[in-house]
């Protein structure tokens, strides 16, 4: 498979040219950079959540970097690979902490984030959401790799959003699970038939490889070091919670 | 045409049987798995009811608290007693894909209410079961969760074939669970989907679904590596499929789910015609069944009326990311049995759904090539081509 592009959004900026040197040190203390709710225009997305309208912003940073128009992604011939492990955190525990009512309860799943983006772009070809960091991101780059290989599809799209600002007290404390700072990112790569075939690997070197300039980003940073990498990188890797999956000669 | 993947064993746990004995028994003799929630307050709730396990099975040692965790253990402690040979050949070789609608989010429940600390907290990760479910069965592979709401099990099953066809892993422990919590009983009230009187798939009088919990496993392998041991059947093909047209509601066109069954029966080379069984969503929703029995008569054309078609979800309510993988698992058993179940609490067929519904009683037949359809919010949608021996 070959990757057409990746448009990157981070509690940084727009694009990998936002990216700090050091993410650490930018910082400057605070444990999450958050990405403010974005505002879309019309009225389709009002009730949508802060990271479904991550996800959809995503798209569109994609689009204007492959210059290429949403119409193109309508339609059967594009999958939709989405990727998360901490997105739906919010709308669950706003749901949970009895202000339920006003939250509409799907968008408490998971897939409320592809759903919004495949409602938006008029998506309705294969499909499956990956629930992990970086190590399942390189499982839906597989997955989305097999199903171009086979014809399953003739693009993929593999989207990926993290956010952090409404569970940063729980974050905080569970600092274990990820030392800051958590860095709020959204990230999709379209990816095309072609180019060199894709071999899972499941004990990969250079793990965590954006690291340094993204901070913790979980799942987005294997999107956001192919887009550093210009989208042409030799191997992509990640971890999470301990696993590790890779991909070479990609 | 991808080629097949065996499906050497199975293993569940439901409210209507914790073994596949009990749950074959149960499916054919209409046991009631629809009770009284008991395990957390729902007096105010609109539906208090559900298809809820009142006792796990006894816990392996060390067992995580968490009851989604338990009941994938429960259900894989099963697959040992076909699959043994093969989950104990090469750890780094096993993986796990499992799906879910909810993950750990009970857990999540207890922890924000004060009842359980940081680390159970931790286990409302939606990862947080199969890591679990790993770590149970000593696999060092690549550990998967999928979520694609209620057609989660679905996803599990075809992603963990995909691991096997691809040779990332020789055996793939796939399948799916979800637990009843407060969370998703409040959700559906909220949404006003759950009806106060039974599940009646495909029923003129139906008027919602109601919710349950369980567990459902396979154990999936090459070919030539199950070979030479038991086996319940064969994966043929997948798909899953979105509708991109609502958050919530199905497509009334059935776009997506149209678009999972066509390119299932590609995948696994399949042509309509050659349909013997379809296990159907079936939730017993307005908008659902009718969908779906539009759906099914595009794709199987003329012999759309002539195949069976059931579902399940009456005997023990929709159990979210598990109920694709049961469902599964019942055409295996249907088909080793010679008996199709029949769709529980369907009575009065609605004129708009005038499939065969094998209503009432259960039907001999052997069904060999078989179709499974799931959907779920968000305009999820997964199709499964089975073969049974």
């Amino acid at each position: 498979m070959k990757v057409a592009g990746v448009g990157v959004i981070t509690g940084w900026g727009r694009g990998v040219e936002a990216l700090p040197a050091d993410a650490a040190a930018t910082a400057g203390g605070r444990y999450v950079v958050a990405i403010p709710r974005p505002a879309p225009p019309g009225d389709r997305l009002r009730r949508a959540t802060r990271e479904c309208l991550l996800g959809i912003g995503a798209v569109e940073e994609l689009l204007q970097t492959v210059a290429r128009p949403a119409s193109e992604l309508a339609g059967p011939g594009t999958a939709l690979l989405y990727v998360t492990a901490s997105a739906y955190g919010a709308a669950n525990r706003a749901f949970l902490g009895a202000r339920g009512g006003t939250l509409h309860f799907p968008y408490t799943a998971p897939s409320a984030v592809p759903a919004e983006v495949a409602i938006e772009y008029g998506l309705c070809g294969a499909y499956v959401n990956f629930i992990g960091g970086a190590a399942a991101t390189v499982d839906a780059l597989w997955y989305a790799g097999s199903l171009l290989e086979r014809g399953a599809c003739t693009q993929a799209l593999v989207l990926a959003v993290e956010t952090f600002a409404e569970c940063a007290d729980l974050y905080r404390r569970a600092r274990w699970l990820a030392a800051g700072p958590l860095v709020e990112a959204a990230a999709c790569a379209l990816l095309r038939p072609g180019g060199r075939r894709a071999e899972y690997d499941p004990d990969p070197v250079g793990v965590d490889a954006a690291r340094r300039r993204t901070g913790q980003t979980f799942a987005c940073e294997p999107l956001i070091a192919l887009a550093v990498a210009g989208g042409d990188p030799a191997a992509v890797a990640g971890r999470w919670r301990g696993r590790r999956a890779g991909l070479r000669r990609l | 045409m991808r080629d097949p993947v065996a499906i050497v064993a199975a293993g569940v746990v439901t409210p209507i049987g914790q073994d596949l004995d009990a749950f074959w028994s149960s499916l054919l003799t209409g046991g009631a798995g629809i009770t009284r929630i008991e395990r957390f307050p729902v007096a105010d709730l609109g539906v208090g009811l559900g298809g809820e396990i009142k006792k796990l099975p006894p816990a392996p040692r060390r067992a995580p608290e968490c009851r989604a965790s338990r009941l994938l253990l429960a259900a894989a402690s099963e697959l040992r007693s076909g699959g043994g040979a093969l989950l104990a050949r090469d750890p780094a070789r096993l993986a796990v894909v499992v799906g879910t609608a909810l993950g750990g989010v009970a857990e999540g429940e207890r922890a924000l209410a004060g009842a359980a600390g940081l680390r159970t907290l931790a286990g409302a990760l939606y990862d947080s079961p199969a890591r679990n479910l790993a770590r149970g069965l000593g696999a060092r592979g690549p550990v998967l969760t999928v979520s694609t709401a209620c057609a989660s099990g679905a996803t599990a099953l075809g992603v963990g074939a995909e691991l096997v066809r691809e040779g990332v892993a020789d055996v793939v422990v796939a399948g799916g669970y979800d637990v009843l919590c407060r969370f998703v009983m409040k959700g559906f009230d909220v949404l006003r989907a759950l009806t106060r009187d039974a599940i009646r798939p495909f029923d003129r009088r139906r008027s919602g679904t109601l919710l349950g919990e369980g567990a459902g496993l396979v154990l999936l392998a090459r070919e030539q590596d199950a070979a030479a041991g038991p086996r319940l059947g064969r994966l043929l093909g997948h798909a899953s499929g979105s509708d991109g047209s609502h958050i919530a509601a199905p497509d009334p066109n059935g776009r997506g789910l149209e678009y999972s069954v066509r390119a299932a029966l590609a995948e696994a080379g399949v042509a309509p015609t050659a349909i013997d069984f379809v296990s159907a969503h079936g939730t017993a929703t307005p908008l659902n069944d009718r969908v779906e029995t539009n759906v099914l008569k595009r794709v199987l054309g003329r012999r759309a009326h002539e195949i069976p078609v059931n579902s399940i979800k009456g005997y023990m309510g929709h159990t979210m990311g598990a109920a694709a993988a049961l469902e599964a698992i019942m055409c295996l058993l249907a088909a080793r049995h010679g008996v199709i179940p029949p769709t529980f609490g369907l009575e009065d067929p609605d004129p708009e759904c005038d499939l065969d519904y094998v209503p009432r009683t259960p039907r001999a037949a052997r069904p060999r090539i078989m179709l499974s359809t799931s959907a779920g919010f968000g305009g999820c949608n997964a199709s499964l081509v089975l073969e049974g021996v």
